[in-house]
């Protein structure tokens, strides 16, 4: 198992450039997710890793080794497609000992080469030996699929296919584990589940995984660090919590989490907070320190107060007019209309409290900690 | 990727090597000769420098003469007409012909309407060369058409089998099924509502088959028109046993060239004028179908209501019953005559036997074997030519190949044979007369049906599927053995299935390039008709058709027999 470290990767299809300046420095062990919307590369970066493109420019080391020049099938990155790429003609276990078997043919005796041709061909024909049925086995037990083991991949259910394609992509003892989208073809329930399989996993086995997806939550509740993507570029790495409460650009304010994006004009600097004003004069305080003078307000929808009554006091709020709320069960998210913006907030739902009717006028009280300036 | 040698590399170069030897170089070959009117040595040029020497001095000597002297000699362009104007019969007829019955299937009740198209299918189990011969023993002096026709009152033969009439029936009888079922999908994806929305208007039925459904499918058919003109013009096995000598046709007259005179030049010109004009025909049939797709109408199915006026559907399947019931009719005749004792001037034999079948087991049973074994051969190379053609053309993209394996499809057999002869003819790569070259040929004519088929499956089988594989440690060819070709074995069956048959079905280039020891049974029932013993020809053909009954059954049961 090793690291994985991207350099100045640039990939360029014909004319046009779908990568630039990938830096990646992955650690042994860690779970690190590349995450962002259809078309941005993230896919594309991890082919690159896997050797099925090459790239333009740029060095990838794997476990410190340089290997741009290395072919796919000698890179030891064990993958997991999106659509899990299982072999339709094979049964459970031959799917899962493919690598293996693809070992054995790598040995010089030929008639065992002869062998396991056959075998990779029709496995009822020659037998496999003892320590690849073991190692298979095992894998099969470790993934809860023993049972399974002789059945058609077709016969499985989503997401034991999905632990199929696992189990046969870390039976070879991969460096390093590349997931493209594993978990877009389950449903709801199923993904919840999975998520928790194969974090239960990647930390038992301590093995590095590369994680593709476009879905925020997936990779926020997964991986030990995520890498923003946006047309072929990084936009920011961080941890989980990093990414949440310091996003470096809008779009991933708004592409980690929900964020109220509101743009403002900086009026001056007292106490350490800086004021801002946006709308119709509404003025309010954040702790971030800018030089710039146009700027981008970002306010979390939990870090924004309801306030209703007029008297109450507030030290950094703006006014607006909830259009309609929706009840979600522990929480109740109202839409506000703030001049012509439209804001989201999310407010605890306690049994009892009554939701804010639509029309209320309403202020919306945020501390200054919580108000970003990008 | 940097370019490595691999093993898939190394096998790309050689399915390169084996199309530019056996198709491209005799094809250039036979362009040259046409003009040097004398063999041209282009293998040889290249090991040799004296050859080269000697081809440099030929080409010298290049003549236009016989391009020319097709136009101002009246032997070769009579020839070129004859077989022009043959085809516009018959591609004119069988659109005829088929319009009614196409429509009765595609778009009414009519009785019998899958007895008539299952039919239909038996033109295509026969080859041409055996129907043509039944014609002889139907309409010939002592055929049982011309025994019923005399009964009559009718005077000497009904139709001479032996003229430019006799060729054009059989082949508008057993082309015919090539045209009708494009024709029947072409009638079942025009849309319906334009019809009803004349009906509407108020038109009469009759009217809106004139002036809506007909014009609608009238591209269809028009295309459809054009494959009838190739595949009558590229027919060999018709004119071959009906050409009478003053009727000059350019399929026979090339072969008389060069197996009978050895003429090199002339038998080149003729080949280049065939190719010529199954080339133009081929790029008019694909204009006239781009952007269009008869057979992936998807989305939501159209519910078409059949008409069942019987004053239409009865005629409908009168007409259609009379012209299926004649291949029928001269199947049977070749069946009946295979048991007959003697067959003369009567409507049945004088007696049956199976001494025809009892001499075929005992004489020529070596026919049988040839046949098999070079339709084995040839299938044996077509699939794994095939086989990794369609992964070049699907994974690669290779275009060139893609056209390379459409050749075949365009170049008439007799035309491909006289390249394959002339080019083999001397050392270095003397291979005319053998069965390998015959091996060749039959290979390359029917790799199309292969590699249509293989290419097929080989674009449902996923590539991330092979990625797997290459993920999990295998080397493209590992891969591409291991689990690209078992998933393609379905598409390998249903095409090896056709090139067997087409094989043992083919006339051309059997009869032009088969060496005497290993005389496949086309070329056995060839002889037997030429010599006129046509018991034995009749128990062959009937053999020949039930192997290629047996396997289209396989083939059909294969594919799922949904196929039309």
């Amino acid at each position: 198992m090793g690291s994985v470290v991207v350099d100045n990767l640039r990939k360029d299809f014909d004319d046009v450039t779908v990568l630039r300046n990938i830096n990646l420095d992955i650690k042994e062990g860690e779970f690190f997710a590349l995450l962002g919307p259809s078309g941005c590369g993230k896919t594309t970066t991890m082919r690159c890793i896997a050797g099925f493109e090459s790239p333009t420019s740029g060095t990838i080391k794997i476990g410190g080794k340089d290997v741009v020049n290395t072919p796919p099938n000698r890179r030891n990155a064990g993958m997991v497609f999106q659509s899990y790429a299982l072999f339709p003609h094979m049964n459970v276990f031959d799917n899962v000992a493919y690598s293996l078997n693809i070992k054995e043919l790598r040995q010089r005796n030929v008639l065992k080469k002869i062998g396991t041709y056959t075998r990779m061909l029709n496995s009822k024909l020659v037998k496999y030996p003892k320590h690849i049925e073991e190692k298979v086995m095992n894998i099969l037990e470790y993934v809860e699929l023993t049972e399974h083991a002789k059945k058609l991949t077709s016969e499985l259910s989503g997401g034991q296919q999905q632990r199929v394609a696992l189990a046969r992509a870390l039976v070879m003892e991969p460096e390093v584990l590349l997931m493209d989208e594993p978990l877009s073809n389950l449903d709801l329930k199923l993904r919840h589940t999975m998520r928790n399989t194969i974090r239960r996993i990647q930390q038992e086995l301590k093995i590095t995984t590369i994680f593709v997806t476009h879905d925020q939550e997936e990779a926020m509740s997964m991986a030990d660090r995520i890498a923003v993507m946006k047309d072929g570029e990084i936009l920011q790495i961080g941890t989980p919590t990093d990414l949440y409460s310091n996003p470096e650009t809008p779009f991933i304010a708004d592409f980690v989490g929900t964020s109220n994006i509101i743009p403002a004009t900086v009026i001056g600097e007292e106490n350490g907070l800086t004021k801002v004003k946006f709308g119709d004069d509404q003025i309010l305080e954040s702790s971030t320190v800018t030089d710039k003078k146009e700027v981008q307000v970002i306010i979390r929808p939990e870090n924004l107060k309801v306030i209703t009554s007029d008297d109450a006091q507030t030290d950094n709020s703006f006014e607006g007019v909830v259009q309609f709320a929706t009840y979600l069960g522990s929480t109740v998210r109202y839409d506000i209309k703030m001049g012509d913006q439209l804001l989201v907030v999310d407010t605890m739902y306690e049994s009892g409290d009554s939701i804010i009717k639509d029309g209320s006028k309403i202020k919306l009280d945020v501390s200054p900690e919580r108000v970003l300036l990008i | 990727m940097k370019q490595r040698i691999s093993g898939l590399g190394v096998i790309k170069f050689l399915i390169y090597v084996f199309f530019i030897l056996f198709l491209i170089l005799p094809l250039l070959a036979v362009f040259l000769v046409s003009f040097t009117n004398e063999p041209v040595n282009l293998f040889g040029s290249l090991v040799n420098l004296e050859q080269l020497k000697l081809t440099i001095e030929q080409f010298k000597n290049a003549t236009l003469d016989n391009f020319k002297s097709i136009f101002s000699r009246g032997h070769y362009f009579q020839g070129l007409l004859n077989s022009l104007y043959l085809s516009f019969i018959v591609s004119i007829w069988v659109l005829i012909i088929c319009l009614p019955i196409a429509y009765g299937i595609a778009r009414t009740k009519m009785p019998f309407k899958r007895t008539i198209s299952a039919l239909s299918t038996i033109p295509l189990i026969m080859p041409t060369f055996i129907s043509a011969f039944a014609f002889i023993i139907m309409f010939g002096r002592a055929g049982w058409v011309t025994y019923i026709y005399n009964a009559l009152g009718g005077e000497g033969m009904l139709i001479d089998p032996y003229s430019m009439t006799g060729i054009a029936l059989v082949q508008i009888f057993f082309f015919f099924p090539y045209a009708l079922w494009p024709m029947v999908a072409a009638f079942r994806v025009t849309d319906v509502s334009l019809e009803e929305a004349s009906r509407n208007m108020g038109s009469k039925s009759w009217l809106t088959f004139v002036t809506v459904t007909f014009p609608l499918a009238l591209p269809g058919m028009l295309s459809t028109a054009l494959v009838i003109f190739a595949v009558s013009f590229s027919d060999f096995g018709t004119p071959i046993i009906l050409a009478p000598s003053d009727l000059n046709l350019i399929v026979v007259d090339a072969y008389r060239e060069i197996s009978g005179f050895f003429n090199w030049g002339g038998a080149a010109i003729l080949t280049v004028i065939m190719i010529a004009v199954a080339g133009f025909v081929y790029w008019l049939q694909n204009f006239l179908v781009k952007g269009r797709n008869y057979d992936t109408l998807s989305g939501k199915p159209k519910q078409v209501k059949l008409i069942d006026n019987k004053a239409l559907t009865i005629p409908l399947t009168v007409f259609s019953g009379f012209v299926v019931l004649i291949p029928l009719l001269t199947m049977g005749t070749v069946i009946l005559q295979s048991f007959a004792k003697t067959w003369g001037r009567d409507p049945l034999p004088s007696g049956y036997t199976l001494d025809h079948y009892k001499q075929i087991f005992t004489s020529s049973l070596g026919n049988i074997q040839n046949s098999l074994i070079l339709a084995g051969g040839a299938l044996i190379v077509s699939v794994i030519v095939a086989t990794f053609v369609s992964y070049f053309v699907v994974r690669h993209r290779s275009t060139t190949l893609d056209f390379m394996t459409t050749i075949p499809l365009i170049v008439p057999g007799i035309a491909f044979g006289i390249a394959l002869i002339q080019a083999f003819n001397t050392a270095p790569l003397q291979l005319t007369g053998t069965a390998i070259i015959l091996v060749i040929a039959y290979s390359i004519r029917r790799l199309p049906y292969m590699v249509r088929s293989t290419v097929g499956t080989m674009r449902a089988i996923k590539e991330d599927i092979e990625e797997a594989a290459v993920n999990l440690g295998a080397s493209r060819l590992t891969a591409a053995v291991t689990i690209v070709g078992p998933l393609l074995l379905p598409g390998i069956a249903a095409g090896s299935i056709l090139v067997f048959v087409t094989v043992i079905k083919e006339t051309s280039i059997s009869i032009l390039m088969a060496p005497a020891s290993w005389a496949p049974m086309s070329l056995a029932i060839f002889q037997n008709v030429l010599r006129a013993e046509y018991y034995s020809a009749a128990a062959m053909s009937v053999i020949l058709v039930a192997i290629v009954l047996i396997l289209q059954a396989i083939a059909n049961r294969l594919s799922g027999g949904d196929k039309t």
